[in-house]
């Protein structure tokens, strides 16, 4: 009887905390999981009509094989016709790991508007990338958009004052959305 | 090899664990006066990593196949406290020296912030095995790199005349941030090295 | 009735100024440092804490005569790990833009010594509403602080203030308070510029250093002692070290090794 109380009823008790708290996380993401779905869900949308203002409404994605791209959504006219696409790219090398965009590009290749999905970049420097100066400065550039710093010209975007590896990484996913809705256009 | 390299080389200098992602201060902070036990620790530290990384990666896996990904937190938490207790017991049975080595710094590592911190960043960097060991190791080595640079700082920080009014704990974050500084200078230097 | 009113306002005062867990007891260096870039990235994480430490406490402080000493570490790091998922699960639903700017140093609340440090000291040996109590002071002193850096940090070294208020304020509805989102308080054109480095990592230390130099001289004048970190002294862990080590404390282990070397 003297065992049982010292080395079983730890074990019980432990037991019994661990399933109490198992049972009430998986309480709670039930709970929260179809919102999180959900707020994800509505940002994406709002993202996409932000990129491409031009847009009646997005079609079903396709399929792309251009390395860093996640997906590429067609973007409709009132009448169904395809006028550009929505491509949401990564870049695995912001500051703070891995930065998600989401890139307009009409049927010309030129860009239409560009929006951070995700980043877990230094606030008050890389994280400035979600500011609107920074991001309409890719509106109406085409393939091959540089970072003034390293080549300044017509196509090029200045870099965020103190995130240039943020501004690099932001403009390399950009670019490669240009190239898969480039490749969608032709096919 | 070349994206291994760099996940190493990144881990080390410029994602610093310590100086720039700020995981496991109070260790650097705590046990880096002297060289010896800054090795010591910084060294269990980079085999407990290493451990942690190989156990949970499978673990992560059966997780998330089984949708379920909020347990992660506390399962890899566990996993970890368990992992070091067995390791301390096997290694005071089997391996004296080893132990006597590293022993005395594995419990204090149950709960450092970046061993938990590296397990999780692994898989928010979607990282498979071979490349989460790389980050792992390299923000162990990265983290032992500082501690070791760090306890050198000190030691002549010892001897300073310093402010009265920064004596003590002030004075040794303003030598971290300086030693911080420097490690800024390598920005670019892994990308530039390996011609990316 | 009166005395016990009493002692319950000092357990919640002293978490704020007198052992502020930051400033005084040097705990939970990692995240102060590293979210103290914005005021509202410390002012969320200095809440989401808050919540995690209330929560522990009460549970711990109710489950204490329950749990047996043996495996009481264990079994508080998984009640600390429970909250700090469902923290997250909840900030993840209603306030995203929290969750993506806090990134990994939100589920790294479970190793902040902060709370396993008071669940251990005074959760585990004290009444259900002192440990509520304490831990609302202690969750309030770390948010402080935290706020403390921040708003040194953001001020000097991004311009702002409160920059991206609507990242909490989300919490309350789209474009609560007409939609604030912070001051600017640095314009980037004009002839001052902001100090960017301070929000940068050396930054972070070099600020921390000097707030605490400003703590100690502040105590000083008290007649309180200087904080100190006193290498695993300090750490809650120092005293589940001695419990592994079987009646061993964590600084006799070290002056041994040091004997010997």
């Amino acid at each position: 009887m003297k065992k049982f109380k010292e080395y079983a009823a730890p074990t019980v008790v432990l037991f019994v905390i661990c399933v109490v708290a198992a049972f009430l996380l998986a309480l709670t993401n039930k709970v929260t999981a179809p919102a999180i779905a959900e707020v994800n869900a509505a940002n994406e949308a709002k993202a996409r009509t932000v990129v491409f203002a031009a847009a009646d409404r997005f079609g079903d994605a396709v399929e792309t094989s251009v390395e860093k791209v996640d997906s590429v959504v067609p973007a409709l006219d009132k009448a169904g016709n395809v006028i550009g696409y929505v491509v949401t790219s990564h870049d695995d090398k912001g500051y703070g790991g891995k930065i998600s965009v989401m890139t307009g590009v009409d049927a010309q290749g030129k860009v239409t508007g560009v929006s951070i999905l995700d980043m877990s970049e230094t606030a008050g420097l890389g994280a400035n990338a979600k500011r609107d100066t920074f991001r309409e400065q890719f509106i109406g550039k085409i393939k091959g958009i540089t970072v003034s710093k390293d080549e300044a010209g017509e196509n090029s975007i200045d870099a965020l004052t103190g995130a240039t590896v943020t501004s690099r990484a932001v403009t390399r996913a950009v670019n490669a959305a240009i190239e898969a809705a480039g490749g969608a256009n032709n096919g | 090899m070349t994206v291994y390299l760099q996940i190493l080389m990144t881990a080390i200098l410029t994602g610093n664990f310590v100086l720039c992602k700020f995981l496991g201060i109070c260790p650097f902070l705590g046990v880096s006066k002297k060289l010896n036990t800054a090795v010591g620790m910084s060294a269990a530290v980079v085999f407990v990593m290493a451990l942690a990384t190989a156990v949970t990666y499978p673990i992560n896996t059966m997780l998330v196949k089984n949708n379920l990904e909020y347990l992660q937190t506390i399962v890899f938490i566990l996993v970890i406290a368990a992992l070091v207790q067995l390791v301390e017991i096997i290694l005071k049975k089997f391996m004296p020296p080893l132990y006597n080595a590293l022993g005395i710094y594995l419990p204090l590592i149950t709960t450092n912030c970046a061993v938990l911190g590296v397990v999780l960043l692994n898989i928010t960097e979607n990282y498979n095995f071979a490349q989460s060991m790389f980050n792992s190791v390299g923000a162990g080595l990265g983290f032992m790199l500082a501690m070791v640079i760090f306890s050198g700082v000190r030691s002549r920080l010892e001897s300073c005349d310093v402010p009265k009014f920064l004596q003590g704990l002030p004075i040794v974050l303003i030598a971290a941030s300086i030693v911080s500084v420097s490690f800024m200078g390598f920005t670019g230097i892994v990308e530039g090295i390996l011609g990316l | 009735m009166a005395d016990k009113k009493k002692s319950l306002g000092r357990e919640f005062a002293k978490g704020i100024i007198v052992e502020n867990p930051v400033l005084r007891l040097v705990l939970g260096t990692c995240p102060t440092l590293a979210v103290s870039t914005s005021v509202v990235n410390a002012i969320g994480m200095g809440l989401s804490a808050m919540i995690v430490l209330v929560c522990s406490n009460i549970v711990i402080s109710c489950l204490r005569k329950i749990i047996p000493s043996k495996v009481r570490i264990p079994a508080y790091i998984v009640i600390i790990a429970s909250f700090v998922t469902i923290v997250q699960m909840i900030v993840k639903a209603f306030v995203p833009a929290l969750d993506s700017a806090l990134g990994v140093y939100l589920p790294l609340i479970v190793v902040n010594c902060i709370i396993l440090g008071r669940a251990e000291a005074f959760a585990g040996k004290n009444s259900v509403i002192a440990s509520a109590v304490d831990g609302l002071g202690m969750g309030i002193g770390f948010t402080v602080a935290l706020c403390c850096m921040a708003t040194v940090r953001e001020i000097l070294g991004a311009g702002t203030f409160l920059a991206d208020a609507q990242n909490l304020l989300v919490l309350f509805g789209e474009n609560t308070l007409g939609g604030f989102n912070g001051f600017t308080v640095i314009k980037d054109s004009s002839m001052l510029k902001p100090i960017t480095i301070l929000i940068m990592a050396p930054g972070g230390f070099f600020t921390f250093g000097i707030l605490m130099a400003c703590a100690n001289k502040l105590a000083e004048s008290k007649g309180k002692p200087k904080a100190e970190l006193k290498g695993c002294e300090a750490c809650p862990m120092a005293k589940n070290c001695a419990l592994i080590a079987k009646g061993e404390s964590c600084s006799e282990k070290e002056d041994k090794e040091a004997a010997k070397v």
